[in-house]
């Protein structure tokens, strides 16, 4: 059940994934995750090429395990970030907010592997035509900017049109979601908001107590007025976002109420003024722990529950 | 010909009528496309006029007047 075409794609013990959130998915994390047998990913989200070069060398020397990094397609300085990357030869590069089809090719020259999150059916086969390694195909139950669909109908419609394997994302957090994606079709699993609760990740203490107190319906859905929904943590920052939206008018004022808040809430730590990035699974989500332990229990877990699944 | 032919796919595509599909119609600002539609959108031009866009083409074709001009030229 953890031996999958994944696994072998980029020589990891176990297909788990962690998502390259911006901000919080530094060097840290992302060692972390690669030592305790995942892929650990680092974030760019909107920083520029030279501080995720440090990152990028700084994980080397915490770790000799493959990692990836995300690039934030839509970020200002992806065409440097790019150029950067092929320099670097990290073992894969995930993106997401569109779509890496130019990029790809070079990316596969230096043996870097492909992995772009997807959220329809369409992209999933135009980057499979284009070169793509594998697909992260990521439902709605996610935390940040997220796509329509859900992570139980999206991923295995994906399954049945590609022959690439595929990485389904989105409201999974622990042995139970592991095994129900994989009975999607899923041949791993890409979880962000698990690995922010954890020990050896920068983001703000206060960010992931957020997030462990949250209950199963505080994950809400922001920004679908301005065409790019967020999901984040209810607080009063959500509640001001959400009464302005009731007013397309006031989109200048939502702009400025959104601009650099996610960095408030994460780093800063400014849970009631910032935006708390977190998916559905914040309700799943009960301690911090550290990575070894987040993985070893979700193996533990699935192993559990395909044993009961095989005795009913 | 190829603008008859176009204004279908899109129609269909999109869900909109074909005669407020004009040249100079923007897919997303005019004819309420997401950038998910527009992938669609090329795949389902590819598929009836024969062609490939590849993503850098792609990401140029914007309007209406983009995608005949690229069909022209490359068929």
């Amino acid at each position: 059940m953890f031996d999958t075409r994944i696994t072998k794609l980029l020589n990891i013990k176990y297909p788990i994934i962690q998502g390259g959130m911006a901000w919080v998915a530094t060097a840290e994390l992302a060692s972390a995750v690669s030592e305790a047998g995942g892929l650990g990913v680092i974030g760019c989200g909107a920083a520029p090429a030279d501080i995720i070069k440090k990152e990028i060398q700084k994980a080397k020397e915490m770790t000799d395990k493959p990692f990836g990094v995300n690039v934030m397609l839509m970020s200002p300085f992806v065409d440097d970030i790019m150029e950067m990357l092929y320099e670097e030869k990290v073992s894969v590069v995930t993106t997401g907010a569109g779509n890496p089809g130019k990029y790809i090719e070079k990316l596969k020259n230096i043996g870097t592997k492909v992995i772009p999150v997807v959220p329809s059916v369409a992209l999933a086969k135009r980057m499979e035509k284009v070169g793509a390694d594998a697909l992260i195909v990521e439902g709605t139950e996610a935390g940040g900017h997220i796509g329509e669909l859900t992570t139980f109908t999206i991923v295995p419609q994906v399954v049945d049109e590609v022959d690439i394997p595929v990485i389904a994302a989105g409201g999974i957090a622990d042995g139970r979601g592991y095994v129900a994606a994989v009975s999607l079709g899923a041949e791993g699993v890409q979880i962000g908001t698990r690995f922010v609760c954890s020990e050896e990740c920068i983001a703000h203490i206060e960010y992931k107590n957020k997030i462990v107190n949250a209950r199963d319906r505080d994950a809400i859905v922001t920004g679908r007025i301005t065409g790019h929904p967020v999901r984040i943590i209810k607080n009063k920052f959500s509640k001001k976002l959400i009464n302005l939206e009731k007013d397309i008018s006031n989109k200048g004022e939502i702009d400025r109420l959104t601009i650099g808040s996610y960095k408030k809430a994460a780093i800063d730590g400014e849970i009631d003024q910032g935006s708390v990035m977190a998916g559905q699974s914040s309700g799943l989500i009960k301690d911090i722990k550290n990575c070894k332990n987040i993985i070893d229990d979700i193996i533990k877990e699935s192993n559990k529950v395909q044993s009961y699944l095989c005795n009913i | 010909m190829v603008l008859e032919k176009l204004k279908n796919i899109i129609a269909e595509q999109l869900d909109v009528e074909k005669e407020d599909i004009k040249l100079e119609s923007s897919f997303q600002n005019d004819l309420g496309a997401d950038s998910l539609d527009v992938v669609e959108l090329i795949m389902a031009i590819e598929e009836d006029f024969e062609i490939e866009i590849p993503d850098e083409d792609a990401e140029k074709i914007s309007i209406v007047k983009d995608a005949v001009d690229y069909i022209n030229n490359n068929k």
